[in-house]
C-alpha cells in the first residue's frame, strides 16, 4: 500500500486530504508541522509527501530541502496558498514533483497524486 | 496762497514774508523817524536864525527912537511889526521884568513871569543875582492856543556909551544890560509844511513796504512756495502708494536739484518695488509649483502605500480563506459522491461547490493585484509586451466580438518598469475597454514617443468605442474600490492599482472621455531606449 504523509498546520487541509485519498486506497498519515513531519519520515518510509509551503514552525521550502537531502527518492507535492511563478520554479528546482493550488478540489488532488505515484 | 497766512507756521513763504516784512517795517520806521527828526532840527535851527535876525531888526529899528527917548514911536514900531505874517508879539522889558513896550498895548507896564525862559538866560533862580552868560540869547518853542507852535526868542539889550550919554539920562553907565527884546514868532507855516511832508513820507514808506512785501510774496511764491508745494504734493502721492507721479522740473536751483533727486529716487523705488514684486511672484509661483509637486507625490505615496497595505491585507485574508474553502469544496464533493446523482441534495451540493469556486476566483484576482505591488525597477519592452497581452486576450470569449486596431510605433520602446506589473496594467486596460463596450466594438491600441518636461516618454493609448465616462466620475476613476461595473463584476481595484504602479515608475495615466463616443486612456511611461527594428 502506498503511504502518503500530509504536512500542514491546517486541520481542514489534512482532513480533506485524508478523506479524499483514503477511499482511493492510500494510507494517509498527517503531521502538524515541518518538524513533526521530518520526525515521522525518519521513523517510517512514505511514498509521497504533500507539503504545505507556509507553516508557522518551519518554512515549506526548508522542509522540502531537508526531505530532498535525506530521502532524495521521496516524491513531494507542494500545496501553495497562492502560486507565483517564482515560488513554483523554486520548489520544482529543489526537487518537488509538482504543486497544487489551494483551494483544490478532490479531483485535482487525486489527479496530481495519481500522476506522481500511480 | 490764502491759507499760508492762516497757518503761517506751516508755510515757508509766509514765514519769509513775515520776517522780511517785519524787517522792512522796522527799518522804514527808523528811517522815517530819523528823517523827520533831522528835518525838524534843521527847520527849527533856521527858524531860530531868522528869529535872531528879526530881533536884530527890531533892535536896529528902535535904536534911534531909544536914544531920543521917543516912547510913542517905539511903541508904534513894535505894533507895526506885529502886523507882519508870522509875528504874533514883540515886546521890550527891563531886567526886573517890567514891560516897557509891547505890540499888544495892554501888556505895557505889566510884569513878566520871573520863572519864564526870558529870565532864565541870566537868573538861574528867580529874584537871585544874575550871572551874565556868554550867549545870553535864549529861545524856546511852545504851543499856542490855536495848536500851532510858537518860537519865543529873548535877546538882551547891552549898555552902550551912546545909551548912558543920551540926553534922557535914564540909564547909568554901570548897567550892563538895559533890557530885553522878546519876539513870539508863529511856526504855523513850518508846522503845516512839516505835517504835509511827514504825511507824504509816511505814505511813501507805506507804499514802499506794501510794494516790497507784495513783490517779495510773489517772488517767494513762484520760486519757493509753488515748487515746494509740488514736492509736498508729490511726496503725499508717493506716500499714498502712487509711484507713477512725476514732478515737473522748472528750475535749475536747489529746489530743481531736490525735485530731480526726488524723481530719480521715486524711479529707483518703483524699479525696486517692481523687482520685488516680480521676485515675490516668481517665488509664489515656485512655491505653488513645488507645493503641487509635493502634494502630487504625497498623494501618489499615500495611494501606493494604501494599495500596498490593502494588498498585504488581501493576501493574508485570501491565504487564510483558502484553507476553509478547500475544506468546503472537498467535503461537498465527498457528499456529492454519496447522494443519488440527480437528487435535490446533489443539486444543492453543486451550488455549494460552484459558489465556493466563485469565492476562489475572487480571491485569486485579489491576490494577483496584491502581488503586483512590490517590484524591482527594470526594463520593459513595451511593443512586445503589448503584442503578447493582446494575443493572450484575443482567444478569450470576452474579446470574441471586439476588433483590434493596432497602431504601434515601428521602433521598439523600452520603458522603465517591471514586465509582469505592466502586463497586468495592459490586461486591465483591455478588460475595462471590453466591459465599457459590452464586449462589442473596436479597441485602438497605439504607441508613440512624447516629451513631457523635456523628458522622453512612451505613450500607450487604449481607446474604446464604449459608453464613455461622465466628467464628474472621471476624477474618481483612480480611487480604490471605485467601480461602475455591476456588483460582483469589478473590484474597483484595477485602475487604482495600475495608477499606483505607473506613478511608482514616474509615469502617469491620463483619461479623455466623451459620453456616448468612447474613452481613451493614455499610459505614459519613462522611455529608456528606442530600438530600431
Amino acid at each position: 500500500m502506498k503511504k502518503i504523509l500530509v504536512i500542514d498546520d491546517e486541520t481542514i487541509i489534512r482532513l480533506s486530504c485524508e478523506r479524499t485519498l483514503i477511499p482511493e486506497g492510500y494510507e494517509v498519515k498527517s503531521a502538524l508541522g515541518g518538524k513533526e513531519g521530518l520526525e515521522m519520515l525518519e521513523k517510517e518510509p512514505f511514498t509521497l509527501v504533500l507539503l504545505d509551503l507556509k507553516m508557522p514552525d518551519m518554512d515549506g521550502i526548508e522542509v522540502l530541502k531537508k526531505i530532498k537531502d535525506t530521502w532524495p527518492e521521496n516524491k513531494v507535492i507542494m500545496i501553495t496558498g497562492y502560486s507565483t511563478v517564482e515560488t513554483a520554479v523554486k520548489a520544482l528546482k529543489l526537487g518537488a514533483w509538482n504543486y497544487i493550488e489551494k483551494p483544490f478540489t478532490p479531483d485535482a488532488l487525486l489527479e496530481a497524486v495519481k500522476e506522481a505515484i500511480g | 496762497m490764502k491759507n499760508i497766512f492762516l497757518h503761517p507756521e506751516k508755510s515757508l513763504t509766509a514765514k519769509l514774508i513775515i520776517a522780511v516784512g517785519l524787517l522792512i517795517v522796522v527799518g522804514s520806521f527808523v528811517f522815517w523817524y530819523a528823517l523827520l527828526h533831522k528835518q525838524e532840527k534843521d527847520l527849527v535851527g533856521i527858524a531860530v536864525r531868522y528869529g535872531g535876525s528879526f530881533i536884530d531888526f527890531v533892535k536896529k529899528s528902535t535904536r534911534y527912537s531909544m536914544l531920543n527917548f521917543h516912547r510913542a514911536a517905539i511903541q508904534q514900531t513894535l505894533e507895526d511889526m506885529s502886523i507882519a505874517e508870522g509875528v504874533s508879539r514883540v515886546r521890550i522889558f527891563d531886567h526886573n521884568g517890567r514891560v516897557f513896550f509891547s505890540s499888544q498895548k495892554t501888556e505895557v507896564n505889566s510884569q513878566v513871569d520871573k520863572k519864564s525862559i526870558a529870565c532864565k538866560g541870566c537868573h538861574l533862580e528867580p529874584d537871585k543875582s544874575s550871572k551874565l552868560l556868554l550867549n545870553p540869547q535864549e529861545w524856546t518853542i511852545y504851543k499856542a492856543r490855536d495848536g500851532y507852535r510858537v518860537l519865543k526868542i529873548i535877546d538882551p539889550i547891552p549898555n552902550e556909551p551912546s545909551c548912558y550919554t543920551a540926553e534922557c539920562h535914564i540909564h547909568s553907565s554901570k548897567q550892563k544890560i538895559l533890557g530885553f527884546v522878546e519876539a513870539d514868532l508863529t511856526l504855523e507855516l513850518l508846522d503845516k509844511a512839516q505835517f504835509r511832508q511827514g504825511l507824504a513820507l509816511t505814505g511813501y514808506v507805506a507804499i514802499f513796504i506794501l510794494a516790497i512785501s507784495a513783490s517779495l510774496g510773489i517772488i517767494l511764491y513762484k520760486l519757493v512756495s509753488k515748487p515746494v508745494s509740488h514736492l509736498v504734493y508729490g511726496m503725499e502721492k508717493v506716500a499714498a502708494g502712487n509711484l507713477d507721479h512725476f514732478i515737473p522740473i522748472k528750475s535749475f536751483d536747489e529746489i530743481g536739484v531736490l525735485t530731480n533727486s526726488f524723481n530719480s529716487m521715486i524711479k529707483d523705488i518703483k524699479a525696486a518695488r517692481q523687482q520685488q514684486e516680480r521676485f515675490t511672484q516668481t517665488l509664489e509661483a515656485e512655491v505653488a509649483k513645488k507645493t503641487e509637486e509635493i502634494q502630487k507625490t504625497q498623494a501618489g505615496l499615500i495611494q501606493t502605500e494604501k494599495l500596498a497595505s490593502l494588498g498585504r491585507m488581501a493576501a493574508g485574508v485570501a491565504h487564510e480563506i483558502n484553507n476553509p474553502l478547500t475544506g468546503i469544496v472537498t467535503f461537498a464533493h465527498l457528499m456529492l459522491k454519496r447522494v443519488p446523482p440527480d437528487s435535490e441534495d446533489a443539486e444543492d451540493l453543486k451550488v455549494i461547490i460552484e459558489q465556493s469556486e466563485r469565492c476562489a476566483k475572487i480571491i485569486k484576482n485579489l491576490l494577483t493585484f496584491a502581488r503586483a505591488i512590490p517590484s524591482e525597477k527594470g526594463k520593459v519592452p513595451v511593443n512586445e509586451l503589448l503584442s503578447r497581452t493582446i494575443n493572450m486576450v484575443r482567444n478569450q470569449e470576452k474579446f470574441y466580438n471586439i476588433k483590434f486596431d493596432i497602431n504601434l510605433d515601428p521602433k521598439n520602446f523600452v520603458a522603465l518598469g517591471e514586465t509582469s506589473q505592466f502586463q497586468q496594467i495592459f490586461l486591465n486596460m483591455l478588460i475595462n475597454a471590453a466591459d465599457a463596450m459590452n464586449e462589442r466594438g473596436t479597441v485602438t491600441i497605439a504607441t508613440r514617443k512624447i516629451t513631457v518636461d523635456n523628458k522622453p516618454f512612451v505613450e500607450i493609448e487604449f481607446t474604446d468605442t464604449g459608453s464613455g465616462i461622465p466628467d464628474e466620475l472621471q476624477t474618481r476613476l483612480f480611487e480604490p474600490f471605485f467601480t461602475t461595473k455591476p456588483v460582483g463584476k469589478g473590484t474597483g481595484l484595477g485602475l487604482s492599482v495600475s495608477h499606483g504602479i505607473v506613478r511608482h515608475y514616474g509615469g502617469q495615466i491620463l483619461v479623455k472621455s466623451t459620453v456616448g463616443k468612447g474613452t481613451s486612456f493614455f499610459v505614459r511611461l519613462h522611455l529608456l531606449e528606442e530600438q530600431v527594428v
